[in-house]
């Protein structure tokens, strides 16, 4: 059933080749204005927090192949507040099939070109900051994005069961957003103490690029890297965050009631 | 606006992490020590809540909806209205500042004007980069005569233009050659012109050629404004009902 939802979803895509290139356009310039940006703050101070350009551009691929995976597969549940809101939600209830797959399928237009780019960007970053491919990392980093799919998943659906209850749930959506969009941009180790336990410990952005890279590019970390192969850790903590989020979302559906929209 | 002024907060917070850990391990770059530019950084955030305010968007709504019909028919400006009814949701949208630049102030701290003359020239420089900022929306709303989507279109424009105008880094942090060619594109009229004023690194005379370049941007774009207008004008095409 998953397979023939995908076929339908290719075929769906194929009809509209024009917004491909458009999309495309769109995601090449979204990546390329914040790596630009990055590059150019870094030309003018060589070290951030003793990162340089090449492990911030690694540090950035390695988010980036996790969220754009993420994306590509289950962009739709950030739809879910959207749909309690308007009171649309309530036709998956009535489906004979799992909510969760019903959301999951929902037909979008989300293309594989930021996936397609994510792979090529990560095989540059990865030549570019010196990072030895070993037996290790070709059976870790495909585990560490798994975990970092984990983890993007498990947070848009906690938020996602948060709006059964408080409908709007706008602010924590960007609140989410940014923490996970513009935060992991840089090393965890620049911000305050709070805030770095927040990212690894509560919202665990910082399994998803910053204890992988950690890990990877040999850094030394203050305070938060208990041991140096932290970073592999990334499948375990999305695997527990997520069951944990799946459970909170059942509880929500129990007890969802609609906005009587 | 409560959703904006938690972003804000995050944004601010992130501007003060990462300039005080950049300038921690590294030598200050000249003229512009951390205050500066954390005072640049948050004045910028502090600009793009008017900036991103698009009241020439509903031209877009109105050509994809084809209401443009009837509104060809009053005995009205079009572009003058979307001028005055974008410039009220500015005007709504600036009251954000305010609670905005409250709330930044507990979390970094920003410097005044360099100097009483920099304060009313960061005014006049402001409103000259607002109204290019309008005319630059206006135009690629106007796209959509010819294309009609251009949603994409125009955040590929915008994240562009945040990068190329200083909105996101000083423009002095690109290398040589680029940077004195991004100092007199357009998108340098929108932020970077009113901010160097208010940082003092615009002085006298210098002052007053930026303010020159402003306005000779402001012209241009007028031009092509009016031009893309009347063309796209005697080609509407309106789809479906």
């Amino acid at each position: 059933m998953v397979a023939q939802a995908w076929r339908i979803r290719l075929l769906t895509m194929l009809e509209y080749k024009a917004n491909f290139f458009m999309w495309f356009a769109f995601t090449i310039a979204y990546h390329g204005v914040a790596v630009a940006a990055l590059g150019a703050t870094l030309y003018n101070f060589p070290s951030l927090a003793g990162w340089d350009f090449r492990e911030i551009a690694f540090l950035y691929a390695l988010w980036m192949l996790g969220h754009s995976t993420h994306n590509l597969f289950f962009f739709s549940i950030g739809d879910v507040p959207v749909y309690v809101q308007e009171g649309t939600f309530d036709r998956f209830l009535v489906r004979p099939r799992d909510v969760l797959f019903q959301i999951v399928t929902v037909p979008n237009q989300q293309w594989p070109d930021e996936l397609a780019l994510a792979i090529v960007w990560f095989g540059f970053a990865t030549w570019y900051a010196h990072v030895a491919v070993d037996w290790v990392f070709l059976l870790a980093v495909p585990l560490i994005v798994l975990g970092g799919v984990l983890i993007d998943l498990a947070v848009s659906l906690m938020v996602a069961t948060i709006s059964f209850w408080f409908v709007r749930v706008d602010t924590l959506r960007w609140v989410v957003m940014s923490l996970e969009q513009e935060f992991t941009r840089y090393p965890v180790s620049i911000y305050t103490r709070g805030v770095r336990i927040l990212m690894a410990y509560v919202l665990p952005y910082a399994f998803m690029n910053y204890f992988p890279a950690v890990y990877f590019l040999h850094k030394s970390d203050q305070g938060l890297t208990v041991v140096p192969w932290l970073g592999l850790l990334a499948p375990l903590v999305g695997g527990l965050w997520f069951t944990a989020a799946y459970a909170f979302w059942r509880v929500g559906l129990n007890r969802y009631q609609g906005t009587g929209s | 606006m409560l959703s904006e002024i938690g972003s804000l907060v995050l944004r601010v917070y992130l501007i003060r992490a990462l300039w005080t850990a950049l300038y921690a391990h590294n030598p200050a770059p000249p003229n512009l020590p951390l205050h500066a530019i954390i005072t640049y950084s948050t004045v910028a955030l502090l600009l793009s809540l008017i900036f991103e305010v698009d009241g020439t968007r509903q031209l877009r709504e109105k050509l994809r909806l084809g209401t443009i019909a009837t509104d060809l028919l009053k005995p009205i400006s079009i572009p003058g209205f979307l001028f005055s009814d974008g410039l009220g949701m500015t005007l709504l949208h600036a009251m954000t500042v305010i609670p905005s630049l409250l709330i930044a102030l507990l979390l970094v701290h920003v410097d005044r004007p360099a100097t009483a003359g920099a304060a009313a020239a960061f005014l006049a420089a402001f409103a000259l980069g607002y109204a290019v900022n309008f005319l630059l929306n206006f135009c690629m709303n106007c796209v959509a005569f010819w294309t009609l989507e251009t949603f994409a279109l125009q955040l590929v424009v915008r994240w562009l233009s945040d990068l190329l105008s200083g909105a996101i880094i000083p423009l002095a942090f690109f290398p040589g050659a680029f940077q004195s060619v991004l100092l007199h594109l357009p998108f340098a009229a929108v932020y970077s012109t009113p901010l160097l004023i208010y940082l003092g690194l615009l002085r006298g005379q210098q002052i007053g050629h930026a303010l020159l370049e402003q306005a000779a941007w402001l012209l241009a774009f007028a031009a092509v404004a009016a031009l893309a207008w009347n063309r796209g004008r005697d080609r509407v095409v309106v789809q479906g009902g």
